[in-house]
């Protein structure tokens, strides 16, 4: 009885919150059923599964959250500058150097990088360990960048959102005003309830990221990766020594489920390396490594994955020939 | 006589339309920042919203200098600009953003200024936490510009 009450009266207080900011001939109340429902009849209907930047943003942001729910965040101020000076300089040569771009850490001994949609790069303390100069970080982070910047997210953004529409889940979210209503599905925030699209597509990007993406699109993101650290002055072998270096310590005793999560999320491994081999063929020699700012940027951050796996076995590569 | 009417409203009409000069560009995406210097990590100056009409000053390297209706001046991706006329409009996701999102020049790069992702993860019980610290923890336009001047291959070049 007293659930039904509150029920009523959060049905009651919408339509008039809802009347009083759209003048009362925004939202009528079969929205307000259709939302209680998760589904909005008008959204339904011809619903556009375009993508823009600030849903895309918000996408990312969303995206990070779920990230920092499986990786504990390295807040290691100086070492994230760091990081994120070298992926803005690769970033300012991408396809849209005009989004904003963050870069974190994550406080992993595991190797792997995320990008996700709108901006945001996180990469592991442990695939930091296993690099040795700053050319190889902006190969990496030109690899992750180019995700972003070739909107990889979106066609899966847009293909949730189909599936949802197809479903008849509603895509607005309703304005109710400050404070929480009972009997409303979805997040509120700041009086906003989050659209149960919304929500889907962003479990959709969370899935992708985790996941990872095709092997076509691993290959595209390693194609501008390339191109865009070369452009921002680095040596272009850089990403081919990370590749290298996964390669070749992944066998190494005790080391090898640190890499498991790398070789899911990032399918191909040794033909992507063979591809930047020949990328390098013709590819204009110099470019720098930067490899002392890096040694001192690291400190003792990644340290503890760097030491050596066996006693005069090193984590880190020796200097490829090219 | 209606031929006359006819006539004299379209040269009414020619004479008082806003002439568009050559420099004039349209915005042809929902809300794009104008910044400071070219790069996306420069300050923002201003927010143009679809539809608006920019004067471009001059262009380097992709980025257009533009003077604003507010008579604000900075730089803008010239992808982001279209020469002809773009009409002011709106994206479905920004038409269900809060009202000061929605219908003001609140920075693109905002996006809805955490709001639904806020939502979210509230909704999944994860920490927003992560993108608080991350995005309050990056290097400014200034620290960036220094960081690109120096080739790196002395020790302590980063801090």
């Amino acid at each position: 009885m007293k659930a039904r009450a509150y029920s009523t009266l959060a049905l009651l207080l919408a339509l008039v919150l809802v009347g009083c900011q759209s003048g009362g001939g925004g939202i009528t109340p079969g929205q307000i059923f259709g939302g209680m429902m998760g589904v909005n009849p008008s959204d339904v209907r011809g619903a556009s599964t375009d993508i823009d930047e600030p849903e895309e943003i918000e996408l990312g942001r969303s995206v990070a959250t779920a990230l920092g729910s499986r990786y504990k965040l390295l807040r290691d101020d100086a070492l994230t500058r760091y990081v994120a000076l070298v992926g803005n300089a690769v970033a300012l040569q991408s396809d849209r150097p005009d989004l904003k771009y963050y870069f974190g850490v994550l406080d992993s001994d595991e190797i792997n990088a995320f990008a996700a949609p709108g901006g945001y790069v996180f990469i592991t303390r442990g695939t930091l360990a296993v690099m040795r100069d700053e050319a190889t970080l902006a190969g990496v982070l030109g690899h992750e960048v180019g995700h972003i910047a070739l909107r990889h997210h979106v066609e899966t953004i847009k293909d949730q959102k189909k599936a949802a529409v197809s479903k008849g889940i509603g895509t607005t979210a309703l304005q109710i005003g400050s404070g929480f209503i009972p009997g409303i599905g979805g997040a509120v925030t700041s009086g906003v309830v989050n659209s149960p699209l919304m929500n889907l597509a962003a479990d959709g990007v969370v899935n992708l990221t985790l996941k990872g993406f095709s092997r076509a699109e691993e290959e595209q993101a390693d194609m501008v990766g390339f191109k865009y650290a070369t452009r921002a002055g680095y040596d272009p072998a850089g990403l081919r020594d990370f590749l290298k270096a996964v390669q070749d310590t992944s066998g190494q005793p005790g080391k090898t489920g640190l890499f498991t999560k790398w070789g899911s999320t990032h399918p191909g491994g040794p033909e992507r390396l063979k591809e930047q081999e020949n990328q390098l063929k013709t590819a204009q020699a110099g470019g720098r490594r930067a490899a002392a700012r890096f040694e001192t940027a690291m400190g003792t951050a990644a340290k503890p994955a760097a030491q050596p796996a066996s006693p005069g076995q090193p984590a880190r590569p020796a200097q490829p020939t090219r | 006589m209606k031929r006359t009417t006819i006539a004299i409203s379209l040269l009414v009409g020619v004479v008082t339309a806003p002439m568009a000069a050559e420099t004039t560009r349209w915005v042809e995406r929902t809300k794009v920042d104008i910044r400071a210097g070219r790069g996306s990590f420069y300050e923002i100056v201003d927010t143009v919203l679809k539809g608006e009409q920019v004067e471009i000053l001059k262009t380097e390297d992709k980025w257009a200098s533009v003077k604003t209706a507010r008579a604000k001046t900075g730089w803008v991706y010239e992808a982001a600009l279209k020469a002809t006329p773009v009409q002011p409009g709106t994206s479905d996701f920004l038409k269900s953003a809060p009202g000061d999102t929605a219908t003001s020049r609140t920075a693109a790069s905002q996006g809805a200024k955490g709001v639904y992702a806020q939502g979210y993860a509230k909704e999944k019980g994860y920490d927003y936490g992560i993108v608080t610290w991350v995005e309050s923890h990056q290097p400014d336009g200034p620290q960036i510009e220094t960081f690109l001047k120096d080739p790196g291959e002395k020790s302590g070049g980063a801090k």
